[in-house]
């Protein structure tokens, strides 16, 4: 036997990919973050008519019809609750969401406190390129202060949003990073995130190299990255995970930063189990109408 | 060297699934560069895309030779080793190409990807119990020195370097 006894994967990362070439740039980083999704996906082993892909709009947002799932590539900012209304609609889906940092921290920020907050179980993937990719160059919540934009001629005067610790914060059970310079971690992190039951974020450091920053390419990213598992980071520990998630901006960390060993009841779960208890208390249907006529 | 495979156990590996890491490694090599051309022809860069559809036909070459060797010797047994198992061996990185890249940076990057395999191969032949097993790493590994001559014949040929094409690729906004 010259191969561990892992289980093999009835699809392959192929039957995943879709007819439709990409147009990104060539050395976009999400070349390498649709490829590590590819392989996350059989190892999970679904079948691809029972994922749905949601993303909103942007450069990354195109991911979802470079799969053979189920794709909505719907509004800008929005990918997150048409998701979570896909799950809770469909609870037998999987359901990934994808987007860039603009689509997730700026016009559509609001929405992950209450993706996190509600717990459905979806997966979101950010790639997080510091910039507005697809409208060519502007600052992004995640570019870093001072950066020289077409919109901050003199440099941005505004802090970036610190993403990981912004869903920490708010009580995400399952926080990760990856980077396409180190595919096989990447591919890791995402089957890591898709598996756990509930909310599950992964940011992906994922550069853009038409209108990014030299040293944020994935060149750099082989040389600095650092593995939290490697620095012997303890995943279960929130507080931890927060103090490392503080090095954002300045440290690239790849891997899990929190995975709650105790994870709470999903959305979903909760809705069956209130059905449940409505509909021993609920009166017949037929009866419903009459009640209207008593009135 | 273990970034590059996952649940292999190189140094135990049966002669049949090195055969099958070979041919997944061609494959995987082959299909970058039918990738990379596509990319350069859609941004408009025909010469670096002429070039990776000359790499795609080498390596599409040596994958059904080797496959053909598989074959032959193991005819329809099932594979173990996996296309997930492995991560750019032999085949470029996704970063190393950009739009308006010249032909000698195509064959430059080609130049890094040959001899990364080179070292793969030289690495693993080093790490591997049975001599059938070595014998075919040493040979993959001579192969991969083989392309690496080819593309150095290729640069050499290459009139000196001219500015890289500076044309701005349109994003279209949605
Ligand atoms: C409601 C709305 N506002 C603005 C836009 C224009 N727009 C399209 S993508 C985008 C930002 C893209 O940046 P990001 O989400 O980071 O994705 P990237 O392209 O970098 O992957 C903007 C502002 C839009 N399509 N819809
Ligand atoms: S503009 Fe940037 S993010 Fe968009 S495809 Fe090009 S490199 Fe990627
Ligand atoms: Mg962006």
């Amino acid at each position: 036997m010259t191969t561990s006894n892992a289980p093999l994967p009835t699809y392959q990362a192929k039957d995943y990919k879709s007819e439709l070439k990409p147009i990104w740039c060539p050395g976009c980083g999400d070349f390498g973050v649709v490829q590590a999704i590819y392989r996350a996906l059989a190892a999970i082993g679904r079948p691809p008519h029972e994922i749905a892909f949601v993303s909103g709009i942007g450069c990354s947002s195109r991911i979802p019809g470079y799969t053979t799932a189920y794709g909505f590539n719907s509004v800008h900012g929005r990918a997150l609750p048409i998701a979570q209304g896909i799950k809770i609609a469909s609870p037998e889906l999987l359901v990934l969401v994808a987007g860039g940092d603009g689509d997730g921290f700026s016009i559509g920020g609001g929405h992950v406190a209450h993706a996190v907050r509600r717990n459905t179980d979806i997966t979101y993937i950010v790639m997080d390129n510091q910039i507005y990719g697809l409208t060519k160059g502007q600052l992004s919540p995640t570019s870093p202060k001072g950066l020289h934009t077409v919109t901050s001629e003199y440099g941005s005067l505004e802090e970036a949003v610190n993403p990981l610790l912004y869903v920490l914060a708010y009580g995400a059970n399952f926080v990760a990073q990856g980077t396409p310079a180190d595919m096989a971690g990447l591919a890791e992190v995402i089957e890591a995130a898709i598996r756990f039951p509930g909310f599950s974020f992964v940011n992906v450091q994922s550069p853009c190299v038409t209108f990014g920053e030299d040293d944020q390419q994935v060149k750099n990213h082989r040389a600095t990255m650092q593995s939290l598992a490697k620095l012997g980071h303890d995943p279960t520990d929130r507080l931890a995970a927060m103090g490392l998630a503080q090095k954002y901006g300045k440290e690239l960390h790849t891997g899990v930063f929190y995975k709650n060993p105790d994870p709470p009841p999903t959305m979903n779960a909760l809705i069956k189990e209130r059905q449940q208890v409505l509909s021993e208390k609920a009166p017949p249907r037929s009866r419903i109408f009459d009640r209207f006529l008593q009135t | 060297m273990t970034d590059k495979t996952r649940s292999i156990d190189l140094a135990n590996i049966s002669l049949r699934d090195a055969l099958d890491l070979a041919v997944l490694v061609e494959e995987e090599a082959k299909d970058r560069y039918e990738e990379f051309a596509d990319q350069m022809e859609l941004h408009h860069n025909p010469e670096a895309a002429r070039f990776f559809r000359f790499m795609l036909a080498i390596e599409a070459k040596h994958e059904s030779r080797l496959a053909e060797r598989r074959r032959g010797l193991f005819g329809d047994e099932p594979r173990a080793v996996k296309r997930e198992m492995i991560f750019d061996i032999e085949a470029p990185e996704y970063d190393e190409v950009r739009a308006n890249m010249t032909l000698r940076q195509a064959l430059d990057a080609s130049l890094r990807a040959e001899t990364k395999a080179f070292e793969f191969f030289e690495a693993a032949a080093e790490m591997v119990q049975m001599k059938d097993v070595q014998d075919i790493f040493t040979e993959l590994r001579e192969e991969e020195r083989e392309h690496q001559a080819l593309v150095r014949q290729e640069i050499d040929r290459l009139p000196p370097e001219g500015p890289a094409r500076d044309d701005d690729d349109e994003i279209v906004a949605l």
